[in-house]
């Protein structure tokens, strides 16, 4: 069931990020819907389910948006999903303020992973200039915030029920 | 085994084991410098498609909500006349539409009987969903003749090539991509070069290309009309891409060029893919679509000619 809402999360990440590129194109640069569904991941299923998460959402967001060469996104999102999940058992981050630097944190942590990662592999891409980067983390952070609060009432009240 | 994966030490494993299996995926791929992979080419074939869906979605939602912000100075102006107004602007704004489709499918119909190789108009499904790159994704892929490495035109210009490609879409690297190279001759005196998308950060780099490796004593003005050379065996020989917009000496050997493409790369809609072969291409043949009406540019920079 794990894997089905995952896969679900995943495929709805890249379809939001196809519609915003059509309306908005320059301003869908400044948000990542498959990061969300990583750090949610890592946040609720511990660093198996974040790995596992970020590996998957990393490769579809790269085989659609990526360079010449996949799997940078894929490998820099297992980091993210891991490092959130080791994060998620030892601190408590079920709080919206600590969930909002978690975020923040995973967008500035991805970002710089994969610029590293693409000068490893000599893979001409492009960065953003740290003001992008903080507006793509802020970003990144309001919407994730938004979306989780939403999840997890929803998550609520199909439990009461149940 | 989930039992196992939930483990500590289990998850240390796989860990290793996924970052490891990246590793060896990304260096396979770096040795065979292009192309895609199996699993690739199958998570695109699969959700492209969704993507297809989505993409024609929003271009209905998008001419609706156009439709709907037209409308709202016309309500608070006269309620009475509201309902009227917006069948009439409703209506006016799909004849505008429509309109505006049928120029640009003119244009391409102007343009692609003119072109000495067979083409395939394609549709912008998807556009740049990352920061790091920029590529769009195209409604048309190997079941109608793309293949991987097939140049990307417009009515105007060279748009890119194509990357990736699947059965009904294909993904394709615009020239604005910082990875991206291209053989140009500028037109008036037959001097080669490379162009590619500008080094920077993605935020700030404008829609204007690079053009690398003329010497610094080359004979380069503003305004000279940059073709493709056909040098690189990919691209047909006299395609338009743009005009050079400024050239000053660098401190080193080669020049500091900048050329304004030729291509609206703000606006890409349709597209066409040349589905001939390079080999079959005549190499001596220059093909060059219609130029554009040359837009003002306020920041073009003129520099003495080199001697």
């Amino acid at each position: 069931m794990k894997v089905f809402w995952t896969a679900l999360a995943i495929v709805a990440a890249l379809l939001v990020q196809t519609a915003l590129g059509r309306v908005f194109p320059l301003q869908a640069r400044l948000f990542d819907p498959f990061l969300l569904v990583v750090v949610y991941c890592g946040l609720t299923g511990g660093e198996t389910h974040g790995m596992l998460a970020g590996a998957a959402a990393g490769w579809v967001q790269d085989v659609h948006f990526g360079g010449r060469i996949l799997g940078l996104s894929a490998l820099s999102k297992l980091l993210v999903g891991f490092a959130v999940g080791v994060g998620s058992t030892r601190f408590h981050l079920a709080e919206p303020a600590a969930r909002l630097l978690v975020i923040i944190v995973a967008t500035l942590v991805d970002a710089v992973l994969f610029g590293q990662l693409a000068k490893v592999f000599d893979v001409q891409s492009y960065e953003l200039s740290p003001l992008a980067l903080m507006v793509r983390s802020l970003v990144n952070g309001a919407a994730g915030m938004v979306v989780f609060e939403t999840f997890d009432r929803q998550l609520r009240r199909w439990m009461v029920r149940a | 085994m989930a039992r196992v994966l939930e483990t500590k030490r289990g998850s240390r494993f796989l860990l290793g084991g996924l970052v490891l299996a990246h590793l060896v995926v990304i260096s396979r791929q770096v040795e065979r410098s292009g192309g895609t992979s199996l699993l690739g080419q199958t998570v695109f074939a699969v959700l492209s498609p969704f993507q297809r869906v989505v993409g024609a979605t929003m271009g209905a939602v998008t001419a609706t909500w156009s439709g709907y912000f037209d409308l709202r100075h016309v309500y608070r102006e006269n309620q009475d006349l509201r309902s009227r107004v917006a069948s009439l602007e409703m209506e006016l704004q799909r004849q505008q539409d429509q309109l505006r489709e049928a120029e640009r499918l003119r244009e391409i119909a102007d343009v692609k009987p003119t072109l000495p190789f067979e083409t395939v108009v394609a549709q912008v499904i998807a556009t740049e969903g990352v920061p790091w790159f920029h590529n769009v994704t195209l409604s048309r892929g190997r079941d109608d003749g793309v293949s991987l490495n097939a140049p990307v035109i417009s009515t105007t210009g060279v748009v890119g090539r194509v990357v990736a490609v699947g059965p009904h879409a294909a993904k394709v690297q615009l020239l604005l991509d910082h990875e991206s190279g291209l053989g140009v001759r500028i037109e008036r005196s037959r001097i080669t070069a490379v162009v590619s998308g500008q080094a920077g950060f993605a935020d700030q780099v404008g829609n204007l290309l690079a053009m690398k490796y003329v010497p610094v004593l080359a004979d380069v003005s503003v305004g000279d009309v940059v073709v493709t050379s056909g040098l690189d065996r990919m691209f047909p020989k006299g395609l338009m891409v743009g005009r050079v917009q400024s050239a000053r000496s660098g401190g080193g050997l080669f020049k500091e060029i900048l050329v304004a493409p030729s291509a609206r790369f703000e606006r890409l809609e349709e597209l066409m893919v040349i589905r001939t072969r390079p080999e079959e291409l005549a190499w001596t043949q220059e093909v060059r679509p219609p130029e554009p009406k040359p837009a003002p540019r306020a920041t073009a920079r003129t520099t003495p000619k080199a001697r």
